[in-house]
C-alpha cells in the first residue's frame, strides 16, 4: 500500500480541499500524539480515507493547530474523533506486519533497514496491538496467507488479493451499526483489491527486473516488463468492476458534508490514477507486496 | 413513516418538476441494474422502496388525497431483485444451484459446482455469478465469457456478462468514466498536482 487513493482536486472547490486536508492532518496529528513523532511517518492517504468513512455519522469540527511541517500558519485539522484514534491504531499495526514481512524476505544486511524500522516501532505497535488485537490477529494471518499464495505463484488475480482485500475489509469492523459494516466491508474490500492490483501493475517493471512474484504476470503469462495493451484493457475491466462496487456501496451512506470529496473519489481519481499506473506515468514508492528487493522512487 | 422530502432530498417547496427529477436521480443511482449479483443488493432494494413510498405519499399530497401510483415515472423493474431462472436448467444439480444462488447461499452454489464433474456453458455461467457475488471480478468474468462461447446463442449467459461490464451509476457532472477511457492529459494533470514529498520522506499534501 498505500497513498493512491486521491480525491480529484479538479472536482473540489476550495472548502473541500480544505475538508480533506483537515483529515489528513488530523490523522497526523492523532497518530503523533497517542504513538510519538515516529508514527507520523505512517501517514498516508488511504487511511484517511478509511478515517474519513468512518466517521461519516460522528460530529466533526475543527481547529488550527501547528506543527513541525506547518509551524507559522498552522494548519485546519479535524478533532480527534473514535474514527481518527481507530485510522491511527491500525496504520500502526499493518505497518508493523508490513515492515515484519520484509524482515523475513531480505537478508541480514538488506534486511537492516527494516530491523531498524521495526526497532523504532515496536513501542507504538506494542501499544496499538493493546488497543486493536482482533485487527492485529487479522493482519498477520491475511499477509501469512498472502504470503503462501505469492510462494506458490499463484495465477489468479482474485485469489492472490484475496487476502490483503479480506484485511482491508476488516477495517469495517468497528462499526457498531449492522448495515454499516455491511456496506463498509464490501466497500474496503474492492478498495484493498483495487490497492493491491494498482500496485501490482505499478511494480511489474521493478517485480520483472528482480524476478520477484507479481501476480499480473502470471495471470496473463508475461514474457517481458511492459502491458501490451489488451492486458491493460483487461486490468482496466476488472480495475473498473471493482470501483463501480465501490461506489455502489458508497451509495448506501449517507456522506453529509463529505459528498464531494467522496464523489471525487469514487467517480473520477480512481479511474484516473488507475490509467496513470496502467500507462506507466505515476510513480510512488510501494510497501504492500513482499518479495521485492528495492524501493520505488518517490514523484 | 419519514418526511418524504427528505428522503428524496429536496425542500417540501420544490416544484413538482425539481420532485420528479430528484426521484428520478436517486431511482437511477439505486436501480437494480447497478447491484446485479451485488451483495449489497438487498440494501439498494429497501431504499429503491422507501424512495418509491416518499413519491408516491408526495404526489398524493399534492393531488389531493389522489392515489398516485398508475403514472409515477417507475419502471416495472425498479425495486425488483436479480434471481436465476430455475426453468433455464438442465440437470437437477444445477437447478439446486440457482436455488442457492437465489438464496444467497453462495458457499452451497460454490461447492456443488466444485462438486461437478461436467464443466458446460451453465456449469462456467454459474461459476461466474458465484464468482461475481464474492467479488473475484476478474474470475468472474473469464468463466461468463467461457459460458458465451461455449453457447453462443444463449440470451441469459449474454445478458449477464454485457451487465457485468456495462456503466454503474455516475452522478450528473461526473461522466461514465472507464479506467482505460480516462483522459490521460487529465490524469497526468492529477497525479502531477496532488502530492509532493518533503525531504524527510513525509508525504505533504501540499496541492490540494
Amino acid at each position: 500500500m498505500f497513498g493512491y487513493v486521491r480525491p480529484a482536486p479538479a472536482r473540489l472547490d476550495t472548502a473541500g480541499k480544505e475538508l480533506f486536508r483537515s483529515a489528513y492532518c488530523g490523522l497526523c496529528h492523532t497518530l503523533g500524539r497517542r504513538y510519538g513523532w515516529i508514527a507520523r511517518f505512517l501517514l498516508n492517504f488511504d487511511f484517511t480515507l478509511l478515517a474519513i468513512l468512518l466517521s461519516l455519522n460522528l460530529p466533526t469540527g475543527c481547529a488550527v493547530r501547528r506543527c513541525a511541517v506547518h509551524p507559522c500558519r498552522g494548519c485546519r485539522v479535524l478533532n480527534e474523533t473514535e474514527a481518527l484514534c481507530i485510522a491511527a491504531d491500525y496504520s500502526v499495526v499493518l505497518a508493523w506486519w508490513q515492515i515484519q514481512d520484509h524482515i523475513a524476505d531480505h537478508g541480514f544486511f538488506a534486511g537492516l533497514k527494516y530491523r531498524l524500522a521495526a526497532l523504532l516501532l515496536r513501542r507504538a505497535y506494542r501499544k496499538a496491538r493493546g488497543l486493536a488485537p482482533a485487527f492485529d490477529e487479522a493482519a498477520r494471518r491475511h499477509l501469512g496467507e498472502l504470503d503462501k499464495l505469492e510462494k506458490a505463484r499463484c495465477a489468479s488475480l482474485d485469489e492472490a488479493s484475496e487476502p490483503f482485500a479480506s484485511l482491508l475489509a476488516e477495517l469495517a469492523e468497528p462499526e457498531t451499526d449492522e448495515t454499516r459494516r455491511r456496506i463498509l466491508r464490501q466497500l474496503f474490500y474492492h478498495l484493498g483489491r483495487w490497492i493491491y492490483l494498482i500496485d501490482a501493475a505499478d511494480d511489474l517493471k521493478k517485480d520483472s527486473a528482480s524476478g520477484a512474484y507479481n501476480p499480473i504476470k502470471w495471470r496473463f503469462d508475461l514474457r517481458g516488463d511492459e502491458l501490451p495493451d489488451e492486458v491493460k484493457l483487461a486490468l482496466g475491466e476488472t480495475l473498473d468492476a471493482s470501483i463501480r462496487r465501490m461506489a455502489n456501496a458508497y451509495a448506501l451512506l449517507d456522506a453529509g458534508e463529505w459528498t464531494p470529496v467522496l464523489d471525487s473519489i469514487f467517480y473520477d481519481s480512481l479511474y484516473a490514477i488507475g490509467r496513470a499506473v496502467l500507462d506507466g506515468t505515476y510513480h510512488k514508492p510501494s510497501r504492500i507486496r513482499r518479495g521485492r528487493k528495492t524501493e520505488g522512487t518517490t514523484i | 413513516m419519514s418526511d418524504p422530502y427528505k428522503v428524496l432530498n429536496i425542500a417540501p417547496t420544490a416544484t413538482d418538476d425539481e420532485v420528479k427529477h430528484a426521484y428520478r436521480e436517486l431511482a437511477r443511482k439505486y436501480h437494480p441494474d447497478n447491484y446485479h449479483d451485488n451483495p449489497l443488493a438487498d440494501l439498494a432494494q429497501e431504499k429503491m422502496k422507501e424512495i418509491n413510498e416518499a413519491y408516491d405519499q408526495i404526489q398524493k399530497q399534492r393531488k389531493g388525497g389522489y392515489s398516485y401510483t398508475a403514472s409515477a415515472p417507475r419502471q416495472s423493474s425498479y425495486g425488483g431483485s436479480a434471481s436465476y431462472r430455475t426453468a433455464y436448467s438442465g440437470s437437477p444439480l444445477m437447478q439446486r444451484v440457482r436455488m442457492a444462488i437465489n438464496n444467497g447461499d453462495i458457499s452451497l452454489a460454490e461447492r456443488l459446482l466444485n462438486e461437478t464433474e461436467t464443466r458446460d456453458a451453465e456449469w462456467h455461467f454459474l461459476m461466474g455469478v458465484v464468482c461475481s457475488r464474492r467479488g473475484w471480478m476478474d474470475e468472474a468474468k473469464q468463466h461468463l465469457e467461457t459460458a458465451c462461447q461455449m453457447d453462443p446463442g444463449n440470451e441469459e449467459y449474454r445478458e449477464i456478462l454485457n451487465r457485468f461490464t456495462s456503466g454503474g451509476y455516475h452522478p450528473a457532472g461526473y461522466r461514465g468514466f472507464g479506467t482505460m477511457t480516462y483522459d490521460n492529459d487529465a490524469c497526468m494533470r492529477l497525479c502531477a498536482g496532488l502530492a509532493c514529498y518533503s525531504t524527510t520522506g513525509c508525504p505533504i499534501f501540499c496541492c490540494i
